[in-house]
């Protein structure tokens, strides 16, 4: 009876990432012709040209960095806002948290292609019709290379917002209101309840949020597709200024068919995902040896 | 709309854990003041959707005007079906005489639709197997004594950590190898296996007792009867949260089915989608037919999570405390 799921999950879960770990120490290209382009172990050679050669690979990197600093540091911030903010029972905080929350259950594709036209550079994008009301003149949003990754951002954080605010607004209903009550008996102001009960209390929930979203955040994919694509077929906009770590991963393995090279790469973004992991969950468990 | 039901874990009395307000402390005019921020927010969140509905039914010359409209003048339907297009008296060099939604992508039957049926036979089918073989697994690994049992079930916890991504390629060369690319075949099969749902699963049964399951045994009811008539029927509420979730994220898969759907018969609605984005991209005629494609491409997973949100909420919110 565990058969289907075990066959199944052997044959397209874990097989692949075995199979990703030998191609990622090898030039492979699907083709595999002994003179025309010849696949073979390079040993660490992908590895070594990502870290030591590769520009783009760099830029990526940096770039997927300061997206996921951003975009999971303001996500976690805005839902434990909104968590707060629609924490009581009202008719009208259910309405707001279902408002907040439906950019988690849009497609993702549709809510892009809204975005992208929001920040179009010519006068019809919806922001510069707002900036020429104000009588400012358009501005290039998307092909403003330091306005790339704050754009991405930005659609980070309002598509998931709303998914982090319900995780912590489960966390919060599971604190015992008899809490909040010896507080207030002891005379605690609610910035004080806030600080010295809610906080502590959510740390559980702050780190499930936390891995969560820095492991979503690595993984962006369609807002650099669909809104910065260069002449070229490639992806990553102007000057690469969009460029992140699946998008040159797709680029590499699916355009230029160096599946190896390609391989490194998604072995580079599990290291890093697996360090942070990590990391999240130690820091989080000597906080709690601390208290 | 009933949204986000709380009785579960909510107290009665509804209490602010942010503290911003309490039934023991003055209210003053400030907390409504205060809450003007998140109406600034909420609008925010709404534009974009405001934007999608209301340009899909503007006009190619409304389209074009700077600054854009905020409430279409005139409702048409020209994006969706333009029933002026191929009029002789037609201008060829006019904007507005283009194919609306339903006109386009002539290649494959039934045009747009075809990729609306697309979808849906994709999801339905890995929602319903996945579903399936997921839960014969966790009623095993969750009843059963059996060696290696913990491993396996390890080994699935394990998996959840590594980003999809990483099998990206292999599973891309194990679809070649079987002929499968360009095949509902290739969107299914490696679909079905999701860690997260067997996990989930498992979770919840771990607070079934198992003497429900030893009795059985006892009144000699075979395995798959045991799973069809007690377990199944006691993880209803865990099914339907996780085939939301399923469903939902197979609905907006974007970068598997690009890179496994070469023609135009096989893509998925968000490849659709894209695909006329690719073709519109300057065109400033083409956003309204692209807002309309992308409207109908949200509308089936919103309605969706309205109806179910109670049991997709619970899921999140399980999930997240666990």
């Amino acid at each position: 009876m565990l058969a289907p799921f075990v066959l199944l999950f052997v044959a397209f879960s874990i097989y692949p990432i075995f199979a990703s770990f030998r191609l990622s120490f090898m030039r492979y290209n699907a083709i595999c012709d002994e003179e025309l382009s010849p696949c073979g172990s390079v040993r660490f050679g992908n590895y070594y040209r990502l870290f030591f050669e590769d520009d783009r690979f760099h830029k990526a990197l940096l770039n997927t960095s300061y997206y996921v600093v951003g975009a999971v540091s303001l996500t976690i911030i805005a839902s434990l806002m909104l968590a707060i903010a629609l924490q009581a029972d009202t008719k009208s905080n259910r309405i707001l948290r279902v408002v907040f929350f439906l950019p988690s259950v849009t497609s993702s594709i549709a809510t892009v292609l809204v975005w992208g036209w929001v920040f179009r550079g010519d006068g019809v994008g919806l922001l510069n019709g707002v900036l020429a009301a104000m009588g400012i003149s358009p501005v290039e949003w998307l092909a403003t290379p330091a306005l790339a990754v704050p754009i991405l951002v930005l659609m980070s954080v309002w598509g998931g917002a709303g998914y982090g605010m319900i995780l912590f607004l489960a966390g919060i209903n599971s604190i015992p209101t008899y809490y909040y009550e010896a507080a207030m008996i002891d005379g605690a102001n609610p910035r004080q309840r806030f600080r010295y009960i809610t906080l502590p209390l959510l740390k559980p929930v702050m780190t499930y949020v936390g891995i969560t979203s820095i492991i979503g955040a690595f993984q962006i994919f369609e807002g650099v597709y669909l809104l910065f694509p260069t002449s070229v077929g490639s992806v990553g906009g102007l000057q690469d200024m969009a460029l992140m770590l699946v998008p040159y991963l797709y680029d590499q393995g699916f355009i230029h068919f160096r599946l190896g090279y390609a391989s490194a790469i998604a072995w580079v973004l599990f290291g890093i995902i697996f360090i942070i992991s990590l990391i999240n969950l130690k820091l989080s468990k000597s906080f709690e040896d601390l208290r | 709309m009933t949204i986000i039901d709380q009785e579960e874990f909510v107290p009665k009395d509804t209490f602010d854990a942010g503290g911003f307000s309490s039934p023991f402390e003055k209210r003053s005019k400030w907390s409504k003041l205060r809450r003007i921020p998140l109406y600034l927010t909420t609008i925010i969140m709404v534009a974009p959707y405001y934007w999608m509905i209301t340009s899909s039914f503007k006009s190619v010359q409304e389209l074009q005007k700077v600054p854009p409209t905020v409430v279409p003048n005139k409702w048409l339907l020209v994006n969706y079906f333009n029933t002026n297009f191929g009029n002789v008296n037609n201008n060829s060099t006019d904007p507005s005489n283009q194919r609306g939604l339903f006109q386009r992508f002539e290649e494959v039957q039934f045009g747009f639709f075809h990729y609306v049926l697309n979808s849906l036979f994709i999801v339905v089918t890995i929602t319903v197997a996945t579903m399936l073989i997921s839960s014969l697994a966790a009623y095993v690994v969750s009843k059963h004594r059996m060696k290696g049992k913990r491993l396996i079930y390890l080994t699935i916890i394990g998996s959840m950590m590594v980003p999809w991504q990483v099998g990206i390629i292999p599973n891309f060369l194990t679809m070649s190898n079987l002929n499968w690319l360009d095949t509902y075949w290739a969107y299914i099969i490696p679909a079905l296996p999701k860690a997260f749902i067997v996990f989930f699963l498992v979770q919840y049964l771990s607070s079934i007792p198992d003497e429900l399951v030893e009795s059985a045994r006892i009144d000699r009811a075979s395995e798959f009867t045991i799973w069809w008539r007690i377990i199944l029927p006691l993880l209803k509420p865990a099914m339907i949260a996780m085939m939301i979730f399923a469903s939902i994220g197979e609905w907006n898969n974007f970068l598997w089915p690009m890179i496994i759907a070469n023609s135009p018969e096989m893509w998925n609605l968000p490849v659709a989608l894209s695909m006329l984005r690719n073709n519109g991209a300057g065109n400033i005629g083409m956003q309204g037919i692209i807002m309309g494609a992308s409207l109908l491409a949200s509308i089936p997973t919103v309605l969706l999570f309205l109806v179910a949100q109670k049991h997709f909420i619970r899921g999140i919110a399980l999930s997240g405390i666990k």
